[in-house]
């Protein structure tokens, strides 16, 4: 209980000086968060920003997909996130803000699985919605 | 007894005054070696940045800006490509790119500190045998670096950048962003402050913009942990996906 509470703390220092990266500024809007809990159908595990893809409900049950935005892949590498985290048919809650053109994409900056774990997948300057612990991944 | 206590004394501090401090990684010549692995340089404890508009360099930290130095307010016009010319993988440019939450990795030998950052993968080759500035090639984004030791500081003072970025992404205000001029020139110093970390200082001196040089200390924490890893594959061209704020489809 210590290690994951030293843990979390480690990780909230690592999360806490987050702003906007070049893309992120550029191409989320940081007025729109978003939080959206889907199923994972597709990753690309590549620079400058990995991308994964979730299957969304909506209300009248059709389904999107929607892109995600992470940080790029040796940040998330060096936390200790590598690709295989990210799970095909794994149903994930993401946190993030929308794409600035309003297409079915945004910045996924903080992924929730479903053990309850919660990872920071945002790049070290990316933003993030406010948080509280996050897990080992 | 006293002058045997005196003789020992002053032996002792003799050996001190000749040999380097062991304490710190040194090549064969004797010079500090940096050479490793590390963290992108953080800011010293007390000095974070702040909450809105942070930059990497500190308002505080500024010099004066001469007359007319406002030009370097460069105000956003909307068009991401003049606001953000990065979202587009171009290069961050020097210091922007060395401050990039990335890490980095040195290689040093006897004429060359080769400075790699994964950011971009960014490679500055600096010379430390005393050469001069190159003649004659047009202003860089990285500009032209050349070292030399002052004791166990490495100085670099690096020339011949052209007019570009001189904040990193974090400076995110809305409004405008801060370019260096064609007359901007850096002196950095580098030196071990303990066992585990390097000091790390940049000097700003832009004549066309601030009334004197200005500076920024920062730390740099090794990581030797991250040296099975090495440092990963950059190219930002690879999956670029929503540039200037337009998703490509998918």
């Amino acid at each position: 209980m210590k290690r994951l509470l030293l843990f979390a703390l480690l990780a909230l220092a690592v999360a806490l000086p987050l702003f906007a990266h070049h893309s992120f500024a550029a191409e989320f809007d940081d007025q729109k968060p978003i939080k959206m809990t889907g199923t994972i159908v597709r990753v690309e595990w590549q620079n400058p920003h990995i991308w994964f893809y979730l299957d969304i409900k909506n209300p009248d049950g059709t389904t999107t997909t929607w892109g995600f935005a992470g940080g790029a892949p040796g940040q998330l590498m060096r936390r200790g996130i590598m690709k295989d985290r990210l799970k095909i048919g794994e149903t994930v809650v993401v946190e993030g803000f929308r794409a600035k053109d309003g297409s079915n994409n945004g910045s996924g900056g903080r992924l929730t699985f479903p053990d309850g774990r919660m990872v920071l997948t945002a790049g070290s300057q990316d933003r993030v919605p406010p948080q509280s612990t996050l897990s080992k991944p | 007894m006293k002058p045997l206590a005196l003789f020992f004394a002053l032996a002792l501090a003799s050996v001190h005054a000749q040999t380097p401090s062991p304490a710190i990684p040194r090549t064969a010549d004797g010079k500090p070696d940096f050479s490793g692995i590390y963290q992108w340089p953080t800011y010293l404890p007390g000095d974070e940045r702040g909450h809105s508009n942070a930059t990497t360099f500190d308002r505080k930290n500024f010099a004066p800006l001469k007359p007319n130095g406002e030009t370097f307010l460069e105000p956003r016009t909307g068009d991401a490509r003049h606001d953000e010319p990065r979202d587009f993988c171009m290069p961050a440019g020097f210091p922007g790119g060395i401050l990039s939450g990335n890490a980095m990795q040195f290689f040093q030998t006897k004429n060359y500190l080769v400075m790699v950052h994964e950011f971009q993968r960014m490679t500055r080759i600096i010379p430390l045998d005393g050469r001069p500035h190159r003649e004659g090639l047009e202003p860089m984004y990285y500009g032209d670096p050349v070292g030399h030791w002052d004791g166990d500081t490495l100085v670099i003072e690096t020339t011949n950048f052209k007019r570009w970025a001189l904040d990193d992404y974090y400076y995110t205000n809305p409004k405008e962003f801060r370019m260096h001029s064609d007359a901007f020139r850096t002196v950095e110093k580098l030196r071990w402050k303990s066992k585990t970390a390097l000091y790390y200082e940049i000097s700003i001196d832009d004549p066309k913009i601030f009334a004197r040089p200005w500076s920024q200390e920062f730390e740099i924490v090794a990581k030797p942990e991250w040296e099975t890893a090495g440092l990963y594959e950059y190219v930002c061209e690879e999956n670029n996906r929503c540039p200037g704020g337009k998703c490509e489809s998918k």
